[in-house]
């Protein structure tokens, strides 16, 4: 080997690693953005869902000795319960535009979960054991998590079967309908309430499976849910609020740019080039990468 | 969609009572209320717990007042404010432990260095809808608390950062006892207060309201738009700095989380909140209120041997007033007096 190409494998192992890391973070971001796109609603309480997801996953690992991915059906419908009872009792009424007050139920919402998580499951951190846990695959020059694959692999799939379901199907035809037009939807008799709350139940479902996938190699604690969250924003507005596959690749430029800061500069401050980006995507391209709402 | 992101229902109360004459009962309550916090020191069984309570809730009604201006009556939705108290905190706090300089002039080094933030955040996303300025708060906040926790030759990393302390002195406003920084909080909260009065009669204040409940509309009525939010959120930060620095010099310290945490941004937000948005009672009102709340849960969690419970006092908090009283105290206030009539 010459010793540029030495010299590079480093680069490409932290690129590597970025995008599998940055997978994950998109999983955590499709949610995040399909309640943006769908209901204007940005849930800071998306990440407690995540949380919520995890702890999932470390209660089937504890309680049943079964491996965190098969608890992921689980996860999947107790979210979804979980999002149904949250539209219903919180975001119904918060529905159409972003106003302080969505915000600020979100994130009172969040808090109340966050404490809720710390007095059943205590403060410490907890985590789940996976098969694939502690083992490593060596390709060429570059090693790699094999939890970390798994995860990126089920994220890609995850994220595919959304912007199919919302784009193939008669009920995606119809969230779509209602999130561009609600009074209009409705005219054509499409119940709004009750396509706006599978919706929302979707958008935390995924929040679940997210967190489930994530326990099998980060552990979690109740303060995962808003430690989440500046990620899941930044991944969700890159990739262009309310749009799925660009939340998934946002979320896998995030992993890259984080990885890259890590090794180049600091890993302490890796997150701060995110929070610059953020900004210089908010003033110069606000509707991101792949969003198409110029307003 | 050219609807305003911000509802907060806020509406101005019917310019009738409030241009013509003062409202003398509202008056002279204030006066009684400045009086007796004012003569707390002097009075019997009022121990330095108390007085520092006390202090505690007048810093956060300033902060409060502070925030106030820029969501309630600008309609901005800023959720990372510590931004400002943590840079004013900061500002005095290093220049006087590196430099020895006094916080009367620190102060001005913080709210310099606040301004320029808000200009930054300001000019790079107020043309945009609501929600990314929002985002953009938040993104600062982060960001600073990373740079503050790894820096630690200038901030003290995550230990924070403490006052040297050199004993009793007014040109480096130190203090043992909390007494005078009730007088120093007071004047405070009574410029603020004022201030917002000010705001909300005058013409730049109306401006605020109108591009607060609908921007097209004030934009067609010849508001500059922009500008005006500009404006507040300047206006704002340097208040909130200016009032951080008094928040550094009570304390003594400051760390990343209390700077530029979340429980501590939803902090400047309850005051308001929970008094009512936009009004200049609201914060005073609901400042005192959070306090009063947040000692007695405290109280109670220490009793109970459970940590964290003032977190979902004020979560639960946050979603009541939010949906079940949006125009705050100061609104239920109103509205038992519009039904008397």
């Amino acid at each position: 080997m010459s010793g540029l190409e030495t010299a590079m494998v480093p680069v490409l192992q932290a690129l590597l690693s970025g995008v599998l890391v940055g997978g994950v973070y998109g999983l955590l971001s499709i949610g995040l953005s399909l309640a943006f796109g769908v209901m204007r609603i940005v849930n800071f309480a998306h990440g407690d869902m995540v949380m919520y997801g995890m702890y999932v996953g470390v209660v089937a690992s504890a309680a049943f000795g079964i491996d965190p991915l098969y608890a992921l059906p689980a996860s999947f419908v107790l979210m979804g319960i979980l999002g149904a009872l949250q539209y219903r009792i919180v975001f119904r009424r918060f529905v159409g535009h972003t106003t302080l007050n969505q915000l600020l139920a979100a994130i009172g919402l969040g808090l109340a979960l966050q404490m809720v998580a710390q007095l059943v499951f205590g403060v410490d951190a907890r985590s789940a054991t996976s098969i694939f846990a502690g083992k490593y695959d060596l390709i060429g020059p570059f090693f790699f998590a094999r939890a970390q694959i798994v995860a990126f692999a089920l994220a890609g799939v995850a994220t595919i079967l959304v912007e199919l379901l919302l784009r193939k199907t008669q009920w995606g035809k119809a969230v779509r309908a209602v999130a561009d037009n609600i009074e209009a939807a409705e005219i054509v008799g499409l119940r709004s309430q009750r396509i706006n709350l599978m919706a929302f139940a979707l958008s935390c479902a995924l929040a679940g499976i997210a967190g489930t996938v994530m326990v099998t190699y980060y552990p979690t604690d109740p303060t995962k849910g808003f430690s989440l969250m500046p990620i899941a924003i930044i991944a969700t507005t890159i990739g262009g609020l309310g749009s799925i596959g660009g939340a998934f690749l946002g979320g896998i430029f995030c992993g890259v740019i984080q990885q890259m800061t890590a090794m180049l500069w600091n890993s302490a401050l890796q997150d701060v080039p995110l929070y610059i980006l953020l900004l210089a995507f908010i003033a110069y391209r606000p509707m991101g990468l792949f969003g198409q709402r110029s307003e | 969609m050219n609807a305003p992101t911000l509802a907060s229902g806020a509406t101005p109360p019917p310019a009738s009572r409030r241009r013509y004459g003062t409202d003398y009962r509202a008056l002279i309550l204030g006066i009684v209320a400045v009086i007796v916090v004012a003569a707390l020191p002097a009075m019997p069984f009022v121990n330095n717990y108390l007085i520092a309570v006390t202090v505690r809730a007048l810093i956060f009604i300033a902060l409060g007042q502070a925030w106030n201006i820029v969501a309630g009556i600008g309609g901005l939705l800023s959720l990372g404010h510590g931004v400002f108290l943590g840079l004013g905190c900061y500002a005095t706090g290093i220049l006087f432990n590196e430099y020895g300089l006094p916080p009367w002039l620190g102060v001005w080094v913080g709210a310099l260095l606040s301004l320029l933030v808000a200009l930054m955040m300001g000019t790079m996303t107020l043309r945009m809808r609501g929600v990314f300025f929002a985002l953009a708060t938040i993104a600062v906040s982060l960001a600073l608390d990373q740079l503050a926790r790894h820096y630690v030759d200038l901030t003290g990393g995550d230990n924070g950062l403490a006052l040297r302390f050199l004993g009793n002195s007014l040109w480096f406003m130190q203090s043992r006892t909390p007494a005078p920084f009730l007088y120093a909080g007071l004047v405070f909260v009574i410029v603020y207060f004022w201030i917002t009065k000010w705001l909300l009669a005058s013409r730049f204040g109306l401006e605020m309201r109108a591009v607060r409940d609908d921007e097209v509309a004030a934009a067609a009525a010849g508001v500059p738009v922009f500008r005006t939010k500009l404006l507040g959120l300047l206006l704002s930060a340097v208040m909130t700095s200016v009032a951080g620095s008094l928040y550094m010099q009570s304390y003594q310290a400051i760390d990343p989380e209390t700077a530029f945490g979340l429980s501590q941004a939803i902090q400047l937000q309850l005051p308001a909140l929970i008094g009512g948005l936009g009004t200049a009672w609201g914060p005073v009102v609901g400042g005192a209120v959070m306090i009063f709340l947040s000692e007695t849960t405290n109280f109670g969690s220490t009793k109970l041997g459970i940590a964290g419970v003032d977190i979902l006092v004020y979560g639960l908090l946050l979603l009541a007033v939010v949906m079940y009283a949006p125009k705050g105290i100061m609104g239920l206030f109103a509205n038992r007096l519009r039904g008397r009539r």
